[in-house]
C-alpha cells in the first residue's frame, strides 16, 4: 500500500511535467524564460522526487521521505498549473477550472517552500522535537501557509500580468482576506525561522551520527547563499538578471538540499561530510581567488600591452599554475581549522608533539599519550610489536596482551608492522582522524619502538645476568654443603678410625707414622673448611657486620671495620662481602698498605660499602675488578674504584636495597 | 659414665662409639637423627649427649633442636654439640650455659683433647671451639662494646677463657708465664666490669654470658 503510494507520488510528478510540456508546446507561449526555468526547476524537482521516492520506499516509517515526495508533487503541480494557466490564456478560455488554476498559480506559491520547511521541523529522525510547544509551532505553520493561500485566492487583489484580465474571486470580504494574508505571511516567516531554529537546536544537542546528518544539510543549505551571490554577480554583468548562470546555480543549490537530506537519512557515506564540506569550501575559495587573480592580470596586461596581446593571458595562466599548490596547502590549513575541527585539533596536537620531540623535551615513548591527547580518545592504546619474539609491549617495554575488545589498527611503515593501535570505537569521525594521526606519528612510533626494543633487550640481559649470578651462588652453596657433609665428613671419620687404630698399636715407628698421617689429614680437613668458607662465608648467616669482622680478623694487614648491624637481602650481603673480601685480598697482595678500613653503612635505601687502604694505589682495571663490577651490577649496584698513584686505593660499592 | 651419640653418618658414628667405648664410657645409644636421640634420652637419661648439628631430615639444625629439647626437659644432661662448620645463629643462648660444649668435628682427631673437653662438659663445665669463640667476639658490635677497650693480647686471653681453658692452659697455648696470664685476666675482668674467681667454670660462665648478651 505504502509502496503504491510512493510510486503514485512519483508518477504524479512525471504526469504533471509531461502535461506541462504538452500544454506549453500546444500554447506555443514563450515568456522568454522557459529554458532558464527548466534549468532552475528541473534538477531540484527531480532530486526531491527521486530522493523522496527512494526514502519513502526504503524507510516508509520516516516522515522525511514522504515530505520530500510531497514537495516534488507540489512543485510539479506548480509547473503544470503554470502551463495550464498559459494555455488557457492563449485559448481565451479563462473560466471555471482555468480560473481556479490561474488563482492557484498566482496565490499558491507558498507550497513551493512548504515541503522543505516541514522537513526542517522533523529532520533527521522524522519526528518533531519533543514538547507540546513544537507541536503547536508545527500546527501554527500549517495554518499560516493555508491562510496565506486562501486569503490570496479568495480575496480582491487584482492578478498580475499576463492574467490581469481574470477577475479576482472576491469571495471573502477585503478585510478578512487581507487579515488572513497578512497574518499568514507573518506566520510563514515565523515558521521558517522556527524551522531553522529547530535545526540549530538539534545541531547543538547532537553528537555522533545525528551531528553528521545535520552537517550534510548545513553543507547543502550553505550552497543557497552561494547561489544568491552568483545570481547577483550574473545580474550585474548581464544587466538582464535571471540569466542562465543564475538558473544553473540556483538549480544545483535546490537539487543539493534533497540529495544531502537523502545521504543523511540513508547514512550513505555519512562520515565523509567533513571532508566534503572542507573540500567544497576549499575549492570554492581557491577558484574565486585564482579566478580573480587571473582576471586582474589579464585586464591589467590588456591595458598596458593592448587588447590583442597573448602575453597577459600566458602570464596569468603561469601565475595561477604557480600559485595553485602553495595556496591550496595554506587554504587547506585554514579551512581545516574552521570546518574540519577534529582533524585540525589532531594535527595541531601531533605537530606540537613532534616539535617537542625534535627539541628533545619529550621522550619518543610518549607518542602513545600524544596520540590519545591529539585524537581525544582516552580508550586509545598503542602497543609496540616485536615480530621476532611474537610479542606486543607497552611503552615501558612490558609484554602486554592486546585487549580482546575494541578496534585494532596496525601501524605499518615500509613493509614492517611496527605497532597496533587499539581503541574502542566511540566517535564515528575518529577512524578518519586516527588514520591521519597514525601516518603523521609513524616516524615517532618507529623511533619509540626501537628504544623500547633496546630497553627490553637490556632488561633481558640484566635478568639473565642476575640469573647467572644467582645460579652461581646456588652452585657455590651446594658445593659448600657437599664439601661439609660429604668429603669433609668422610675424612673426619677415616681420621677417627686411624686414630683408634693408632691407639691400639704399640709405640714405635709405625704408630708415629700413623700419628703424623692423621695430623696431615686434620690439616687437610681444616684447609677444606677454609676453602668451603671462601666459597660462601657461613658467618654471613649472622649478618654483614660479624662476617666483615671475621674477614678482617683473618686479614694479614691491620684492618678496621665499621659496619652497620642492619640486615639486607641475602644476595646483597653476599655481594658486599665478596667485594670486601676481594678488595682486602688485593690490598694484601698488591698495595703494600699498612692499614685498611672497611666501612658498611645503610643510608637512604642503599647499602654503601667502602674499602680504603693507604697503599701505593695505581690499581688497574683488570679482570679482577671487572669481575667485581659484574658481581655488583648483577644485584643492581655499582662499583667505583679510585686508585691514583701514591694515594691509596678506595673501592666503593653502592647497592640498592628495598 | 653413660653417653648417648647422635650422628647420621654411620662410619663416624661407629668411630665415635669405639672412641668413647675405648675411653671407658658406657655408650647407651648411638642413633642417626634428633628424634631418636630425644626418645633415647627420655627413655633413660645419660650423663652426656654428643650430637651432630646437621642431621636428617632437613640437614639444617636438627641437632640444635634436639639439644634445646634436652636442655628443656632434662637439664641435668650435658650436651656436646659437633658441627662440620660453625653456625652460631640460634645457638648463642645455649653456648653460655653450664654443661654445654660446641666443637668442630675435626677436633675428634686430637683424641686426648677431645675426650678432655667431653669430660669437662659432662662435669658441668664448658668447651667451646676457638672458632665459636671468635664468632661470639665478632658478633658483638665493636663500637658499642667494651671489647674495644681490650688490647689484642687481652682479647686472646679472653678467647682462651671462653673456650674453657684454665690459666695454665692459656699460658701453654699463648706461650706466656702463668703470672702474665693472671695479670691479663684481671685486666680483662676489670675492663669488662665482670666479677669472677681466677679459676674455675664460674669465670668461664661470666665471660660467656658477657659475650652471649646482646650488645648494650
Amino acid at each position: 500500500m505504502r509502496r503504491a503510494l510512493s510510486w503514485a507520488g512519483a508518477a504524479f510528478v512525471v504526469a504533471c511535467l509531461s502535461g506541462s510540456f504538452v500544454l506549453d508546446a500546444d500554447s506555443a507561449l514563450d515568456y522568454g524564460t522557459n529554458a532558464v526555468d527548466l534549468v532552475a526547476y528541473v534538477p531540484g524537482l527531480a532530486a526531491t522526487t527521486l530522493v523522496g521516492l527512494m526514502l519513502s520506499l526504503r524507510q516508509p516509517h520516516q516522515a522525511v521521505g514522504w515530505l520530500l515526495l510531497l514537495n516534488g508533487d507540489l512543485l510539479a503541480l506548480g509547473a503544470v498549473s503554470d502551463s495550464y494557466a498559459g494555455w488557457s490564456l492563449v485559448r481565451g478560455d479563462t473560466d471555471g477550472a482555468a480560473e481556479v488554476t490561474i488563482l492557484w498559480f498566482t496565490h499558491g506559491w507558498p507550497v513551493i517552500f512548504a515541503g522543505i520547511v516541514a522537513v526542517a521541523f522533523v529532520f533527521p529522525d522524522g519526528r518533531l522535537l519533543p514538547g507540546r510547544l513544537w507541536r503547536w509551532a508545527a500546527g501554527f505553520g500549517v495554518v499560516a501557509f493555508v491562510s496565506t493561500i486562501i486569503g490570496g485566492m479568495l480575496g480582491h487583489d487584482t492578478l498580475d500580468a499576463p492574467f490581469s484580465s481574470v477577475p479576482p474571486a472576491a469571495v471573502l470580504s477585503p478585510v478578512v482576506a487581507g487579515t488572513l494574508q497578512t497574518v499568514g505571511l507573518l506566520g510563514m516567516l515565523a515558521t521558517l525561522i522556527t524551522g531553522v531554529a529547530a535545526l540549530t537546536i538539534r545541531f547543538r544537542r547532537s553528537s555522533g551520527v545525528e551531528r553528521l546528518q545535520l552537517k550534510w544539510v548545513a553543507l547543502a543549505g550553505g550552497l543557497i547563499p552561494l547561489a544568491i551571490v552568483l545570481g547577483t554577480v550574473d545580474g550585474l554583468t548581464r544587466d538582464s538578471g535571471s540569466g542562465l548562470l543564475t538558473a544553473a546555480s540556483s538549480g544545483l543549490a535546490l537539487a543539493a538540499l534533497p540529495v544531502a537530506i537523502g545521504i543523511a537519512v540513508l547514512r550513505y557515506r555519512l562520515y565523509d561530510v567533513d571532508r566534503v564540506i572542507s573540500g567544497t569550501v576549499l575549492y570554492v575559495v581557491l577558484t574565486a581567488l585564482l579566478g580573480a587573480a587571473f582576471t586582474v592580470i589579464v585586464l591589467a596586461g590588456g591595458v598596458t600591452l593592448g587588447g590583442g596581446s597573448p602575453v597577459p593571458t600566458a602570464a596569468a595562466t603561469a601565475a595561477v599554475l604557480l600559485a595553485f599548490r602553495p595556496l591550496r596547502s595554506r587554504l587547506q590549513g585554514r579551512v581545516d581549522r574552521y570546518l574540519d575541527r577534529p582533524r585540525f585539533v589532531a594535527r595541531r596536537g601531533v605537530d606540537e608533539f613532534l616539535t617537542e620531540l625534535r627539541a628533545g623535551r619529550v621522550e619518543p615513548e610518549s607518542v602513545g599519550a600524544a596520540m590519545v591527547a591529539a585524537v581525544g580518545d582516552p580508550t586509545l592504546q598503542l602497543y609496540f610489536w616485536f615480530p621476532d619474539q611474537q610479542v606486543h609491549s607497552d611503552a615501558d617495554g612490558r609484554a602486554a596482551e592486546l585487549p580482546s575488545s575494541g578496534l585494532r589498527i596496525p601501524v605499518v611503515r615500509g613493509h614492517e608492522e611496527l605497532a597496533t593501535v587499539v581503541h574502542t570505537a566511540g566517535h564515528p569521525e575518529l577512524a578518519r582522524v586516527l588514520n591521519d594521526v597514525i601516518v603523521r606519528c609513524g616516524l615517532a612510533i618507529e623511533v619509540a619502538r626501537l628504544r623500547v626494543e633496546v630497553r627490553r633487550r637490556l632488561a633481558e640481559v640484566e635478568d639473565s645476568r642476575a640469573r647467572l649470578v644467582a645460579a652461581a651462588e646456588q652452585e657455590r652453596h651446594r658445593l659448600e654443603r657437599d664439601l661439609h657433609d660429604g668429603s669433609q665428613q668422610r675424612l673426619v671419620s677415616i681420621g677417627l678410625d686411624l686414630r683408634i687404630l693408632q691407639r691400639e698399636l704399640p709405640a714405635g715407628p709405625l704408630r708415629d707414622g700413623l700419628d703424623q698421617a692423621v695430623d696431615g689429614l686434620a690439616e687437610a680437613i681444616r684447609e677444606l673448611r677454609d676453602l668451603a668458607r671462601g666459597l660462601r662465608p657461613d658467618t654471613l648467616g649472622d649478618g654483614l657486620a660479624p662476617a666483615l669482622a671475621q674477614l678482617a680478623s683473618r686479614t694479614a694487614i691491620r684492618t678496621e671495620v665499621d659496619a652497620t648491624g642492619e640486615r639486607f637481602a641475602v644476595d646483597i650481603e653476599a655481594a658486599a662481602y665478596f667485594v670486601a673480601s676481594e678488595a682486602l685480598a688485593n690490598a694484601v697482595k698488591h698495595s703494600g698498605a699498612h692499614r685498611v678500613a672497611v666501612a658498611a653503612e645503610g643510608r637512604d635505601g642503599t647499602l654503601r660499602l667502602v674499602v680504603t687502604d693507604d697503599g701505593r694505589g695505581g690499581a688497574a682495571a683488570g679482570r679482577g675488578l671487572t669481575g667485581l663490577a659484574d658481581r655488583v651490577a648483577a644485584v643492581g649496584g655499582r662499583l667505583h674504584v679510585a686508585s691514583a698513584d701514591g694515594r691509596g686505593t678506595t673501592v666503593e660499592a653502592v647497592f640498592p636495597c628495598g | 659414665m653413660r653417653v648417648a651419640l647422635a650422628e647420621d653418618q654411620a662410619l663416624l658414628r661407629a668411630g665415635l662409639e669405639r672412641l668413647f667405648d675405648g675411653a671407658g664410657y658406657d655408650v647407651v645409644a648411638a642413633v642417626a637423627d634428633g628424634d631418636a636421640l630425644c626418645a633415647a634420652v627420655a627413655a633413660s637419661p645419660p650423663e652426656l649427649v654428643v650430637v651432630d648439628i646437621r642431621m636428617p631430615p632437613t640437614f639444617t639444625d636438627e641437632g640444635l633442636q634436639a639439644a634445646r629439647w634436652i636442655r628443656a626437659h632434662h637439664p641435668e644432661v650435658a650436651v656436646l654439640m659437633l658441627s662440620q662448620h660453625v653456625v652460631t645463629t640460634g645457638a648463642l643462648d645455649l653456648v653460655t650455659q653450664r654443661g654445654f660444649g660446641y666443637l668442630l668435628k675435626d677436633r675428634v682427631l686430637d683424641v686426648d683433647e677431645f675426650l678432655a673437653a667431653a669430660s669437662r662438659v659432662a662435669a658441668g663445665g664448658s668447651a667451646l671451639d676457638p672458632e665459636v669463640v671468635a664468632r661470639l667476639v665478632n658478633a658483638r658490635d665493636p663500637h658499642a662494646s667494651r671489647l674495644h677497650a681490650l688490647t689484642a693480647r687481652e682479647r686472646d686471653v679472653l678467647s682462651c677463657m671462653a673456650e674453657g681453658l684454665t690459666n695454665a692452659g692459656i699460658a701453654a697455648r699463648l706461650v706466656l708465664t702463668v703470672r702474665t696470664v693472671e695479670s691479663h685476666t684481671r685486666s680483662v675482668f676489670m675492663k669488662l666490669g665482670l666479677h669472677g674467681d681466677d679459676d674455675g667454670h664460674r669465670r668461664v660462665l661470666a665471660v660467656l654470658s658477657f659475650l652471649g648478651d646482646p650488645a648494650p
